[in-house]
């Protein structure tokens, strides 16, 4: 996008944004047909609620129509914006006055702009249930600056391997417990007509979530992301490289040119059962099953290789996305209410069973036995996955370096050690360990 | 010269009626421009303007990584687009021009064919074609095998080395129309007894279009060529939807406008507004510059052949 085309889009994204506002109904006026309103004694308030999930807008109506019910004083106009689009409306929206009370917003780096804008109010204090979250959910919402959170975690996802139940059966083969039965399994598949591991690289975002997906557990996980914190390493560290030769090692597994394979195309591989194995995060788990409903499907964590950092297997994740409290509201104390029911177990049950996503609110359960396995394995080892979670607060972001470094990798044209140096020159230019 | 008097009102009134659209360019053009312009002489903390810091951002862009090997990696692209574009789409479109120009029966049909492919988003465009090369499903490389020709079959957009001209045919291929399109026109309005001149002479017809032909296109090609070095610099949507917004594989695609997006949209960077905003002002000023420097050469060239 060019100078000309940017400044376009900014005009038109505040004109969307204005004309969408303009159509909401007026603050006091509740929906025709809605159950807000009824029963309420006083003034009812709208509160406008803003996301990038155009689709489960139908969902979300469900959802909020529970809270409109216990509330009535308070009716939700959940608005959906192009997620692509997203980030500029929201903050043309925030900045100015026709924005939202609640919004979805980014976890981690992505959060910062409306952070150090003062466009968010931090919630602490305001939603007491907060205190109950797990910490590492929690950094997906706090300010770098202040550490203060400034969102109420809506979902997080986990990293791990999926595979085709049927194709380990025919050829007799089970989730590994050793990093010996892995390679061995892998070797078995290559002499079948199957790909052992569906991965496309060209894709530069995908990379790391394959490159996590295989070997946190060698390079340390949540051990090496405290050393690279403290400043006791960076990312040139042996354990680190290691790893990297690793997903080199396992090159031969995925299909060939795998630099020009692009992710949908991996994606099609495996459910279209031409692969055994997908390397990937939970998000996928949903398309996998939309997409061929007869495919059964199996979760497992990568074993680490002798010499590993750690002694068992892990599952990375992270934090993806917020409900941040606009500082320009109009309605404070109703915003309020609205965001300490997103922090109830109520409402994660509800992200849980009807929009398909792992709720961080504790007590959650999923009725997907793979769904839960995912969420099992993950409360059990969790890693963090490294370079989404602490490196994407500056220019280059870690994921990024990665995935530049995983495809001049993959072509050949740098070695395990010359991909960590990209990934490590790349973050120095914002980024110092121990700071 | 009794047209000009027509048009000639007095100045007040004139003024009058150019209001309406002043205005609409000042607000939707001018002032976009200028806020732009500010943009990149601040800091920023998030989305909050900070300070004032003069030319700050474009030495941050010229002198510190990664915008210090990305900026010019990202040019030289622009400029490689361009000279793709020189090469196969307007020649290629001037080829087909001249061609169509030459015979009347279907000529219609085949502007229309040929200038099809602009009527489709861009975008659109670029996922169908990373659709056809992909080296597991697509059906370029399956073609290719099918007939022997095993070792011609390549991960396209998977290697850096043919990357990049893929975007240029892909680009090719969707805006071939548009030169077509002119240079038809161009030659549809040259007076044809010029090169009957030329034939009765005894020039040979390889001789009439080198000789008569080209040189009377010389207007017509300048401003096309100035139109592709802006559309080259702008490129955005075919480059995204075949490498990603970085640019894939390792950055072989990477050009101004995907940096651009990557620094104001992809990082946590606190000043990625400003930082950003001097991206798209330095584009703007070598986009204007080199189009002026362009359209100055072109006239020197005509003047020449006149």
């Amino acid at each position: 996008m060019n100078r000309r085309t940017s400044l376009a889009a900014g005009a038109t994204a505040t004109l969307v944004a204005l004309t969408l506002t303009a159509c909401a109904p007026s603050t006091g006026s509740p929906e025709p047909g809605g159950a807000a309103g009824q029963g309420c004694d006083g003034d009812t308030v709208a509160l406008d609620v803003w996301s990038w999930r155009t689709e489960d807008v139908k969902t979300y109506e469900k959802i909020f129509d529970v809270f409109e019910e216990a509330n009535p004083c308070i009716t939700v106009n959940f608005q959906a914006h192009l997620n692509t689009e997203y980030d500029q409306i929201l903050r043309t929206g925030l900045t100015g006055s026709d924005g939202p009370d609640i919004a979805q917003v980014r976890s981690y780096g992505l959060l910062q702009p409306l952070v150090e804008g003062g466009n968010l109010e931090p919630l602490e204090d305001l939603v007491p249930a907060l205190g109950e979250f797990d910490d590492a959910i929690l950094d997906g919402a706090r300010g770098r600056e202040d550490g203060a959170v400034y969102g109420v975690p809506l979902a997080s996802q986990t990293i791990q391997v999926y595979y085709n139940t049927a194709i380990f059966e025919e050829n007799g083969l089970e989730e590994p417990e050793t990093w010996d039965d892995f390679v061995a399994l892998n070797d078995k598949l290559l002499g079948t007509d199957v790909t052992p591991l569906a991965v496309g690289a060209r894709d530069g975002w995908f990379v790391p979530t394959v490159h996590d997906a295989l070997t946190s557990a060698q390079y340390g996980g949540a051990d090496f992301q405290q050393a690279l914190r403290d400043g006791d390493t960076d990312f040139t560290d042996p354990a680190y490289v290691d790893s990297i030769q690793t997903l080199k090692d396992l090159q031969k597994y995925m299909p060939e040119d795998v630099t020009g394979v692009a992710y949908t195309d991996a994606q099609v591989l495996f459910t279209s059962e031409q692969a055994a194995m997908f390397a990937g995060g939970s998000y996928e788990l949903a398309f996998f099953q939309e997409a061929n409903p007869d495919l059964g499907l199996g979760v497992f964590q990568v074993p680490p290789p002798p010499g590993a950092a750690l002694d068992h297997p892990v599952s990375p994740g992270y934090a993806d996305g917020n409900w941040g409290l606009s500082a320009a509201t109009e309605h404070p104390e109703e915003a309020e209410t609205l965001l300490n029911w997103l922090a109830t177990p109520e409402f994660g049950q509800l992200v849980a069973d009807e929009l398909k996503q792992f709720s961080p609110i504790p007590g959650v359960e999923f009725s997907d036995p793979i769904q839960q396995e995912m969420w099992d394995l993950y409360q059990e080892n969790p890693a963090p996955y490294l370079l989404l979670v602490d490196y994407r607060y500056g220019d280059p972001v870690g994921t990024d370096l990665m995935g530049e470094a995983g495809q001049k990798l993959f072509l050949g044209d740098a070695d395990a050690e010359q991909a960590a140096g990209i990934i490590q020159d790349g973050l120095s230019a914002w980024w110092t360990p121990g700071e | 010269m009794s047209g000009r008097r027509t048009a000639a009102l007095p100045t007040s009134v004139a003024l009058l009626f150019l209001l309406p659209a002043a205005a609409l360019f000042a607000v939707f053009v001018l002032y976009p421009m200028a806020t732009a312009l500010t943009y990149s002489l601040f800091s920023w903390r998030g989305t909050a303007q900070d300070t004032f810091v003069g030319l700050d951002n474009f030495v941050t862009l010229l002198t510190t990584e990664p915008y210090r090997s990305q900026l010019p990696r990202a040019f030289a692209h622009n400029g490689l687009l361009f000279a793709g574009a020189m090469v196969v789409q307007n020649s290629v479109g001037l080829l087909l021009a001249y061609v169509l120009h030459r015979r009347e029966r279907m000529r219609r049909l085949f502007q229309v064919l040929y200038t099809m492919p602009y009527l489709v988003s861009p975008l659109v465009v670029g996922y169908l074609w990373s659709l056809l090369l992909s080296p597991l499903f697509g059906p370029v490389n399956a073609a290719l095998r099918a007939v022997g020709l095993e070792s011609v079959a390549q991960p396209w957009l998977g290697d850096p080395d043919t990357a990049l001209w893929v975007v240029v045919l892909v680009t090719a291929w969707q805006w071939v129309g548009f030169p077509l399109l002119v240079y038809g026109a161009a030659l549809g309005s040259l007076d044809p007894t010029m090169e009957e001149a030329a034939m009765l002479d005894g020039a040979s017809s390889r001789q009439r279009f080198w000789y008569v032909t080209l040189p009377m296109l010389v207007p017509v090609i300048g401003t096309v060529s100035v139109l592709t070095f802006i559309f080259s610099m702008e490129a955005f949507p075919i480059p995204y939807a075949l490498g990603g917004s970085n640019g894939s594989p390792a950055g072989a695609t990477d050009v101004m406008s995907l940096l651009f997006y990557r620094t104001a949209f992809g990082s946590g960077a606190s000043n990625a507004i400003g930082v950003s905003s001097a991206v798209a002002i330095l584009l703007f000023v070598v986009i204007v510059g080199v189009s002026v420097l362009f359209t100055r050469w072109f006239r020197r060239v005509e003047r020449g052949l006149t």
